[in-house]
């Protein structure tokens, strides 16, 4: 039953191998980002009276920053534009009638790239980050509750991208609504801004919605090294939680779309 | 090919135009959803200024309205491209499929033609947001207000976009010569969103880099000194305009030469 999961996963990690071309894209762009928010974080703390704000140095936050950026190239595996396109060229229906949930064959098939992306860009981008600051990082048990933590991260993002993929059946616009998606949850889930820099008020909100899960969490978990085991089972618990209301709703909202649907050419 | 007149272009620029909102419009939904989507995103921008300025209290020296300021004006430089020079990111597309040769067989301009295929609403949203992000910082910073400092904009503006447009032209017209031109485009499609930071705060290889070689500096750091630093204009800033119509010019060169060098697919 597994298996022939696994094999579609091995399918994606080939076909993104494929795509050389690409993760040097992401690589040189990459870089470039890198030197433009340095520039910008180190402008922004010269101008700061205390070195720490909000219990973050200029280092922390550039880790923070960093690996927020990698975590971005890992999980992003254009799921609504995929969906999109499907929907509009009629592929979709092919994929439908495979013997297996359309969620799951998705899923299957995009781990794949969301694997090569971890082992390409997360992996040495920490290695680099962790030299040049010294070793920031902790290397311990952290590491261990990171990667549930980023498996986790990993299945709620999937689940966003896959109930605004299904909304594409009913606006025709993938455009207009994966930009939306898109600045929502890099926002809200302090991937920009570390969600320790947001006032006591929306910081409240943000805490009650699902986008902090994909970013804050795991590498909170990762770069706070003195973090009770409590807490971090605190946290899991409410990426778990997360990733059971979207497995449902998430589910649901497939389960009735499909029913009303008309595919182009299909 | 002989010359036409600029009437002539206007008028056929029109025609063409209106073919293309005309379908456009069959899809409503998609044009509200996507100027929504352009406004939700610069709305995103505006929040993340407001929360670095919440925690610290100037960006080496820059004063939020001030960052503000830079940021709304990049937007409203930015919508002349959205908005008329959009088809460029479906040039390496055409070129590869062979479709291109379609616009080197009509007796009209090649650039011409091929730039007034499409003109994208989304613009549209995006120059709300610039608008009302500029309005607010101007207020805020309480600039004088005259015909003349309305004219200056204006240039200025019309200068900016011109960079971005030459930015943008050079980049797609790399997928004349060589197969890899998608990464040249999201390139500089990246660089146009940091033209909104004043380029002052970078270290000197990204400013040197950020004016002469990729010239984000002129879409909003040097046009907005005239208005946020009137005591100290550096030179740059004047000479921009003129910059711009050449940078303007030079892309249209590049671009019409990797045009004049396409063969076709031979199918």
């Amino acid at each position: 039953m597994i298996k022939r999961y696994l094999a579609l996963t091995r399918i994606g990690i080939m076909r993104v191998i494929q795509w050389r071309g690409s993760l040097l894209i992401t690589f040189a762009g990459n870089i470039v980002y890198l030197l433009i928010i340095y520039n910008i974080w180190r402008a922004i703390y010269s101008s700061s009276p205390a070195e720490t704000v909000n219990g973050m140095t200029f280092t922390d936050t550039m880790v923070y920053l960093v690996l927020a950026m990698t975590i971005f190239n890992v999980l992003n595996i254009f799921i609504v534009w995929i969906m999109g396109e499907d929907i509009r060229s009629g592929q979709m229906v092919l994929d439908l009638i495979k013997p297996m949930s359309f969620r799951s064959y998705t899923f299957f098939s995009t781990l794949g790239g969301n694997i090569v992306q971890f082992f390409v860009v997360f992996v040495p981008t920490f290695i680099i980050v962790n030299i040049i600051t010294g070793g920031a990082i902790a290397i311990g048990l952290n590491i261990f509750f990171f990667l549930i933590s980023l498996f986790l991260a990993m299945i709620i993002f999937f689940f966003i991208e896959f109930a605004v993929g299904t909304l594409c059946f009913y606006t025709e616009s993938v455009w207009g609504i994966n930009i939306v998606k898109e600045t929502m949850v890099l926002l809200l889930s302090g991937a920009m801004i570390p969600i320790a820099f947001f006032p006591a008020g929306f910081r409240n909100v943000v805490n009650y919605l699902p986008f902090q899960a994909i970013y804050n969490t795991p590498l909170r978990i990762l770069t706070e090294e003195k973090m009770p085991l409590n807490n971090i089972l605190q946290m899991l618990f409410v990426q778990l939680i997360w990733v059971a209301v979207f497995y449902i709703a998430g589910g649901l909202f497939w389960n009735i779309s499909i029913k009303r649907i008309t595919v182009n050419g299909g | 090919m002989h010359k036409r007149g600029l009437l002539f272009y206007v008028k056929i620029y029109l025609k063409i135009i209106k073919q293309d909102i005309k379908s456009k419009m069959t899809y409503r939904a998609d044009f509200i959803i996507s100027n929504f989507g352009m406004i939700i995103q610069q709305a995103a921008g505006f929040i993340t200024f407001w929360l670095i300025f919440q925690n610290f209290p100037s960006v080496a020296g820059w004063k939020y309205e001030e960052m503000l300021f830079f940021y709304g004006f990049s937007l409203i430089a930015l919508t002349p491209m959205q908005c008329f020079f959009d088809n460029n990111w479906f040039l390496q597309q055409k070129v590869y499929s062979g479709d291109f040769i379609k616009y080197c067989l009509r007796p009209i301009n090649i650039f011409f033609y091929f730039i007034s295929e499409i003109f994208d609403l989304k613009g549209l949203g995006l120059l709300t947001a610039g608008i009302a992000i500029l309005a607010y910082s101007w207020v805020q910073l309480e600039i004088a207000f005259s015909f003349l400092i309305l004219l200056i904009l204006i240039v200025n503006l019309f200068a900016a976009s011109l960079f971005l447009i030459g930015i943008m032209n050079i980049a797609a017209a790399v997928c004349f010569w060589t197969v890899t031109g998608e990464i040249a485009m999201v390139f500089a499609q990246q660089f146009q969103g940091y033209a909104r930071y004043p380029i002052a705060i970078f270290n000197r290889v990204l400013r040197f880099l950020f004016t002469f070689i990729i010239p984000i500096a002129f879409v909003s750091y040097y046009p907005s000194l005239v208005f946020l630093r009137p005591d100290n204009i550096p030179l740059l800033t004047w000479l921009s305009p003129l910059i711009g119509v050449l940078f303007f010019m030079l892309s249209y060169f590049i671009w019409m030469k990797g045009a004049k060098n396409y063969n076709g697919t031979g199918s």
